[in-house]
């Protein structure tokens, strides 16, 4: 298959350039920062500072690209999934399998870099802009900088490759199509050939059991070393990685929890039982979004936490803590945006996978619209979905994201100066309120071009659909 | 035969009906001129090779589809000019379907579909309605089958609870449509005549559209649709004269 369907990659462009405009920003603008500090007197003797502004950057690149690397390969398996029926034809016809496969892949490729040169181009443009809007206000002095820096082509590689690699990923159930299958309707894996696959659970539950043990040993350890956190560290990357390998675990229960909460009417009941249809497909849909608002929440708790134990310590020694109020103030204003970014990418692709969700299942929809659904039932039963999904999202986000910024303010400063001891984890209420909003407003966003593309279909023509 | 909207024994009827689609320079039209009453507490067949334009009437028939230009009648309700959700309401207490396939809602166990139309409506079946459903479920032989999903079932199984939640809510008029278009020879016999039973002993109206002789000979009644025109309407037929009109028909054009 050669063509190149743009529609159909729109959101996975989105989200590639998405990455790759982060990538570039962050990078010219902490390229930027560094020859500001530079000519500074005090800061400018040493290279810690930039060294370890570049070692933030970077962390935070990565986290976006592996958030862009979730969602696009989820993306890929949904259009996959629609596209079965097709590849099955060209397999009857003579096709090869792994041939068909690699053109999905090609088509990643073609997106990847589409994404790439876009970001590139809105990312330079970006610190471009702000610089000389700063420069414009007399709040920096113009500098010496170059923007065709070299080192920006390494997210951009980045974003070709992981976008690459998550198209060929997502495509894997190429593979499994059947000529024979030209004949019959797409399907995805059931519930329970989901759950069947017992190795991977296995290893799921073990890393995400051992990481969370690391962890608490991390807090334990803290108690007398900071040195703790770098057990907390391992512990929170193996039980995360064990979190994402076994989403299809998690994700589910979580579904159905939230489903129940929405009534008992022929939309709540059905949106409930769309929500769990596939969950392979509805955990790929919301992990990325976990993914974004455990970030968010972490870095936020734990900063928060940061604060009351430094509180703590402060009035057992007033004078060693001059000053901190500010720069916690800071430091959450930066790492909330650089986290939220993650989040924003994964808001796109969770947008997105419901839209192609709803669109494959245009010929139930027009089944329900013939037996007597009207069109505000389907549009509330849509956006009941798409409530649900991002409910369920939120509330593992929040109570994953809890619990690791405490451990990482437990295990960090649980000695420090003053000698705070174990406190309670600190939620910013601010914080989950902008959460809930940004939920609500990413529900309405998700569910409205699906519902009003459902409804305008007549319920003849869907019903038409192969 | 002159229709009139009065005409108390007509449960759907249908005058100087033509659709055509496309705009209008170079519209293609489905039905011309289509004048037919479909009778209550009768079996009735559509018939016409395909392209004929008998989906497109019964669609219309059904509120799924609008005419271009003529009036629809369900009963006593003038529904020309319906908008969506009064059409959809109507579909939901009036009307039944069942369909070649994909009938069912995958993610509703097979209690849930029979149900769906009382819960679209955002009630519960009241005790006589759930008398009349516990009927049907035993008649049908679905009673092992009720918490299930459709994809569990086989095309027969799946059809027959089709044909129960067409039948669930006592619609004026339940369309069929081409219902036995996937299913093999003998479930095909066990449909028909589950059809031709519900219309003989609960006196259920039913329209089905076909192009199975076989299937129209269950009938009562056979109108034949050729070129979006009615071309003869005959009482219950065998199979034989349905064939042989139909062959008729075919060397006459």
């Amino acid at each position: 298959m050669k063509r190149f369907a743009v529609r159909e990659h729109i959101p996975s462009i989105l989200v590639a350039t998405l990455g790759a405009m982060f990538g570039v920003s962050l990078l010219l603008g902490v390229g930027a920062l560094t020859v500001l500090i530079s000519a500074d007197d005090v800061t400018g003797s040493s290279g810690t500072v930039a060294a370890l502004l570049a070692v933030v950057a970077w962390v935070f690149i990565i986290i976006a690209i592996y958030v862009s690397a979730v969602v696009t390969s989820n993306t890929f398996a949904t259009i996959i999934a629609g596209r079965t029926r097709t590849i099955a034809l060209l397999r009857l016809i003579g096709a090869s399998a792994s041939d068909q496969r690699k053109a999905v892949a090609r088509e990643g490729f073609i997106v990847g870099a589409i994404g790439a040169i876009l970001g590139t181009i809105l990312g330079t443009a970006l610190v471009a802009g702000l610089m000389s809007t700063l420069v414009a206000l007399d709040i920096v002095a113009a500098l010496e900088f170059r923007y065709l820096d070299p080192v920006v082509l390494l997210p951009v590689v980045a974003v070709i490759l992981t976008t690459w690699l998550a198209s060929w990923v997502g495509s894997r159930r190429v593979l499994t199509v059947s000529p024979i299958q030209a004949t019959g309707a797409a399907q995805e894996m059931t519930r329970e050939e989901t759950t069947a696959r017992r190795s991977r659970n296995a290893v799921a539950i073990v890393l995400f059991a051992s990481g969370i043990g690391l962890l608490l040993l991390g807090m334990v350890v803290g108690l007398v070393t900071q040195l703790g956190v770098l057990i907390g560290i391992v512990g929170g990357l193996l039980s995360f990685t064990g979190l994402v390998l076994g989403a299809h675990l998690v994700m589910p229960p979580a579904l159905r929890l939230v489903g129940r909460a929405f009534g008992n009417s022929a939309s709540a009941k059905l949106a409930a039982e769309n929500a769990v249809r596939y969950p392979e497909r509805s955990s790929r849909t919301t992990i990325g979004l976990v993914i974004g608002i455990t970030l968010v929440t972490m870095f936020a708790v734990a900063i928060s936490s940061f604060q009351t134990i430094i509180y703590g310590a402060q009035e057992a020694d007033p004078a060693y803590y001059e000053g901190i109020d500010q720069m916690v103030l800071i430091t959450v204003l930066v790492f909330s945006v650089l986290t939220g970014f993650s989040a924003l990418i994964a808001a796109v692709g969770m947008v997105n996978n419901l839209s192609l969700s709803v669109l494959q299942r245009t010929r139930e929809l027009g089944l329900l619209r013939a037996l007597g659904f009207t069109a505000k039932q389907v549009r509330r039963m849509i956006l009941a979905e798409s409530a649900q999904l991002v409910a369920a999202s939120v509330l593992v986000g929040l109570v994953l994201g809890i619990f690791y910024g405490w451990a990482g303010a437990q295990s960090l400063l649980g000695s420090i100066n003053g000698n705070p001891g174990f406190v309670l984890p600190t939620v910013p209420l601010g914080l989950i309120g902008v959460i809930v909003v940004a939920a609500i407003v990413l529900t309405v966003a998700a569910s409205t071009a699906p519902a009003r593309r459902a409804t305008r279909v007549a319920p003849v023509v869907a019903l038409a659909v192969e | 035969m002159e229709i009139t909207s009065t005409t108390p024994s007509l449960v759907s009827r249908v005058v100087n009906l033509s659709k055509s689609y496309g705009a209008a320079d170079n519209a293609v039209s489905a039905l011309s001129d289509v004048s037919i009453g479909i009778r209550r507490g009768e079996f009735t067949a559509i018939m016409g090779p395909s392209g004929s334009g008998k989906s497109t009437l019964m669609h219309i028939m059904a509120g799924l589809d609008s005419a271009t230009s003529g009036q629809v009648w369900l009963g006593d309700t003038n529904i020309t000019g319906l908008g969506d959700t009064e059409l959809t309401v109507l579909r939901r207490r009036r009307v039944g379907f069942v369909f070649q396939s994909f009938n069912l809602v995958p993610t509703l166990d097979i209690r849930g579909n029979l149900m769906l139309p009382f819960e679209l409506d955002g009630r519960r079946a009241n005790s006589e309605e759930q008398g009349w459903i516990d009927h049907l479920i035993a008649t049908l032989g679905l009673s092992a089958r009720m918490t299930h999903r459709p994809h569990e079932l086989s095309g027969g199984q799946q059809q027959r609870v089709a044909i129960a939640r067409a039948l669930a809510t006592r619609p004026d008029l339940v369309f069929a449509d081409e219902p036995t278009g996937n299913l093999d020879s003998r479930t095909s016999r066990e449909v028909l005549t589950l059809l031709a039973t519900a219309s003989r002993e609960y006196g259920q109206s039913i329209a089905m559209v076909t192009h199975d002789p076989i299937a129209a000979s269950y009938a009562d009644r056979i109108l034949f649709i050729a070129d979006g025109r009615v071309v003869e309407d005959r009482a219950k037929s065998s199979a034989e004269d349905i064939s042989r009109f139909m062959l008729g028909m075919e060397n006459v054009s």
